[in-house]
């Protein structure tokens, strides 16, 4: 397939909810399964037989019907999913995986169950908010039950050995996904931020055997490709939601280049492979107890700092914008330590407060030419052994 | 970082010691308590029926939270046990502070017991969410406003920037350790985190669990072993297994007088405000390790155990019985002894008061350790709010079905968020049983969303529209 046409086609998945290769799986008698979060693990229901898709709010229109359940004070992204539950865009699947990921999303298997909405299979998966080798144990343990649910409701059996085949799959994925990520440390930028979100969105949304075979076509089209304009600036972006590809052409539009990231549809969901050969249930509770984690887990902001600093490093980033959803505390939280460390360490930090498919485009478009604005002329003063300051930091 | 007197900024602890000094005339009105329930009675005029001014700010919100006169005498005597507790804890942490002896913060729904056995200052770093507003009305949006101004995020929970606001302006003291957990919300999540990054002290937190299940317990009874170890290894010290047991065995006196009060408040005629069981949960989250503590409750339970047994109500006319349900208002804790003073309305049960927990074993340190976790896994706010929604909608129901309640008052607290997100599910469980219900849209801690009169109206008209009053 040629260089543009891949792209198209990874545009084309990443604007509908449903696509035609979920629709050809489901022709097959396969079952699809939604499930929120990065914490749950896929492989468990791929072992299953099932076709794992990571819940979006794509394609809403509206948070109106969703508002009946949620208060105005609950984040856009519940507000829309929910809407969309119940105006039934959610009908193809047969099983809808919840996560205690926080107090919005974990309402949403209440308000699901109390709406009476199908699928039957509702299942609230939990994991610690803990990094440590108790909460390990406890995760594996919920790994277990989660296992069991699935065979309980649906008649099945998931061995280890289909288990380890779903990871060595899973692995395969994500180790393209990080490849192709990785790329964007050539100056030359083979591939969009936006691209790379759609991308996303396209391999969450179809089985991980086709998503494979997408991901070695893009690594192939990115070969010698150059996005990057001159001048561009290289851009970190952190944030927890963030599905709306025109946002991050925004942010391109506006002269930034995002070249890496720490997002739930980014390298959150493709960080750390599964260990093939400890016990399948224990390989995975380590894998996804301790892949990059989000501002959930309480002990572990430092690492995720050190993420960043090697990021930044290792991308050579310009700026870092991180992006929180109105209401959301974590994101809030994790945006004021940003904030205490980009003073701590002076880098140029821009924070975005946004809600899901909200619009307000001028406004954030003003914000970040502003922002990259002052990054260039603080470089040129930087430059400027006359006009030099050492306190002329950037920081919104 | 200014708003003391005329912008200049607020001296070290100054907050606290204005809470220690209310503390303090509650404690020595209580020493006799007729007289005292006399004065407050006659002075009502000065402060009850008019907002706070410039005059009475000092002291309005004390005497209108001790009852204004209208708490009978034993009740006001076992209150003035609970204040003595609450003030050895806040001058052991300002002598602490002083000297440079160990402190260590015990978040607000994790209890201090375990300290005790370690024989360490232990403290309650929201203790002015409530008794700041000492320093009058604006007491506690100050703070919340200076935390804002360092940058916490707007949307938290007004009461964990509070907390913030109150350790930024040098209100509360610095610890040597922290001790927090996962519930009930994801702004103690995520504040956790911001204060370890402040702080720099070492941190131990709870993953509390979302379940209640077998599992879930063993999993917390596993952490509070952890916790020991975190505590020997940071202090230097080794756990007194005599010390803790003597301190649970205290804690199970504590739970049981409380737990009576609760099952008496079915009765109708009610027969005790309700504020009781919020005060001794203050007590218990700030100083429960006080003996003066065990004394309150033993007061409390003989004050309500006597009007029960003669079947008489905490008023002469009880005309709705109320349930309270999400966290009370914390600016306006005169608002149980105002509804039964104006309405005949009085509060039965809460999201708060109401105690549910298990009696501790203290045969050997592996049971004691295993029903501690159990009590702190059932502290009030943290059982409700750190699982699914029936968490909060079977123990509502409980309460309806078992209080014989007339109506329920939702206070629905700004900043939590999964707490609206369940509202709709609250509200279809009121209809289901056809309880009439008022939602309230309030910031607990911050009067500037909804104030006392605001609230006050708000009740009088539904009770009004409900045909209960005139």
């Amino acid at each position: 397939m040629g260089g543009m046409k891949v792209f198209e086609k990874i545009r084309n998945l990443a604007e509908k909810d449903f696509n035609e290769y979920l629709d050809a799986e489901k022709q097959k008698g396969r079952k699809i399964i939604g499930y929120f979060c990065s914490y749950v693990p896929e492989e468990i229901l791929h072992a299953a037989g099932f076709v794992p898709y990571r819940m979006r709010a794509v394609g809403s229109g509206s948070t109106a019907r969703g508002d009946v359940y949620f208060a105005s004070l609950n984040c856009t992204f519940v507000r829309h999913c929910f809407s969309k539950a119940l105006e039934g865009d959610f009908a193809f699947l047969e099983g809808v995986v919840f996560m205690n990921g926080c107090d919005h999303t974990r309402r949403m298997y209440d308000n699901w169950r109390h709406a009476r909405l199908a699928p039957s299979y509702l299942h609230m998966f939990t994991a610690p908010h803990l990094i440590n080798p108790l909460a390990l144990d406890h995760f594996e343990g919920e790994l277990q039950k989660f296992k069991k649910s699935l065979e309980d409701h649906f008649g099945l059996i998931i061995t280890p050995e289909s288990l380890i085949e779903s990871m060595q799959v899973y692995n395969r994925k994500r180790a393209l996904l990080a490849e192709i990520s990785s790329i964007r440390k050539d100056p030359a930028v083979p591939i969009k931020g936006s691209e790379f979100l759609a991308l996303m969105l396209a391999v969450t949304a179809q089985p991980v055997e086709e998503a494979v075979t997408l991901l070695e076509e893009v690594r192939e089209a990115c070969r010698g490709r150059r996005t990057a304009r001159e001048g561009d600036l290289r851009i970190f972006l952190s944030a927890g939601c963030v599905e709306e590809i025109s946002h991050l052409e925004l942010i391109e539009e506006c002269g930034g280049a995002v070249v890496a990231d720490n997002l739930c549809m980014g390298s959150r969901h493709y960080d750390a492979l599964t260990d093939a050969s400890q016990p399948p249930l224990r390989a995975l509770a380590e894998r996804y107890l301790t892949h990059l984690s989000c501002p959930r887990m309480m002990n572990d902001f430092r690492r995720r700092l050190k993420y960043m600093a090697d990021v930044r490093e290792g991308y050579a980033v310009d700026a870092v914008i991180a992006e929180k959803l109105k209401f959301c505390d974590l994101w809030g939280g994790e945006i004021f330590l940003y904030r205490q460390e980009s003073k701590k360490r002076d880098f140029p930090l821009l924070t975005l407060e946004r809600e899901l498919y909200g619009g307000g485009t001028g406004q954030i478009r003003t914000r970040l030419q502003a922002f990259f604005e002052q990054i260039r002329n603080r470089r040129t003063i930087a430059g400027d052994p006359v006009r030099s300051d050492s306190s002329n930091e950037v920081r919104h | 970082m200014a708003f003391g007197k005329n912008g200049k900024p607020l001296r070290e602890f100054h907050m606290l010691k204005l809470s220690r000094t209310l503390l303090y005339l509650i404690y020595f009105l209580s020493k006799t308590p007729r007289l005292a329930t006399v004065l407050l009675y006659l002075l009502r005029p000065l402060y009850v029926p008019v907002r706070e001014t410039f005059l009475n700010k000092k002291f309005r919100y004390g005497l209108l939270t001790f009852g204004a006169g209208l708490l009978s005498p034993d009740v006001l005597k076992a209150y003035g046990y609970g204040a003595r507790a609450i003030i050895d804890n806040i001058n052991e942490v300002i002598r602490n502070a002083r000297e440079g002896r160990p402190i260590v913060w015990v978040e607000w729904i994790l209890n201090p017991e375990m300290l005790d056995a370690f024989d360490v200052t232990s403290f309650n770093s929201a203790i002015l969410n409530v008794f700041g507003n000492a320093y009058g009305a604006e007491g506690p949006y100050s703070l919340i406003e200076e935390a804002e101004k360092f940058g916490v995020p707007v949307e938290y929970c007004s009461a964990m920037k509070l907390d913030m606001g109150a350790y930024i302006t040098g209100q509360i003291p610095r610890p040597a350790l922290t001790i927090a957990g996962s519930h009930p919300c994801d702004t103690n999540v995520s504040i956790t985190q911001s204060f370890e990054y402040l702080l720099g002290v070492p941190s131990f937190i709870f993953d509390v669990p979302y379940w209640k299940d077998g599992y879930s317990y063993e999993y917390f009874e596993k952490q509070v072993w952890e916790q020991i170890d975190f505590l020997e290894k940071n202090l230097g010290r080794k756990i007194d297994w005599d010390r803790l047991r003597d301190m649970l065995e205290r804690l199970n006196k504590f739970n049981y007088y409380l737990s009576e009060i609760c099952e008496m408040q079915r009765a109708t005629p009610c027969p005790g405000t309700h504020f009781n069981l919020l005060f001794a949960w203050v007590v218990r989250e700030l100083n429960v390790r006080s003996p003066h503590a065990i004394k309150m409750t033993e007061a409390l339970y003989r004050a309500v155990k006597k009007r029960y047994d003669r079947g008489k109500g905490v008023v002469k006319k009880e005309k709705i019985r109320v349930l309270l349900w999400f966290p009370p208002i914390a600016f306006f804790t005169y608002l149980f002894k105002w509804m039964e003073h104006e309405f005949g309305a009085v509060v039965v049960a809460d999201f708060i008061g109401n105690v549910s927990t298990v009696q501790i074993d203290t045969s050997s340190k592996e049971s004691m350790i295993r029903d501690f976790a159990v009590t702190q896994m059932h502290l009030a706010m943290g059982r409700q709010c750190h699982g699914p929604a029936e968490f909060i909608t079977d123990e509502m129901v409980s309460y309806i079905d078992g209080y014989s309640v007339d109506c329920m008052i939702f206070t629905g607290h700004q900043g939590c968020k999964h707490g609206w997100a369940a509202a709709k599910i609250i509200q279809d469980t009121c209809k289901k049983k056809n309880l009439p219900a008022l939602y309230l849209s309030i910031d607990i801690m911050d009067q500037r969303h909804l104030d006392e009169q605001g609230v006050r109206n708000q009740i009088t008209e539904f009770f009004r529209s409900h045909g209960w009053v005139e």
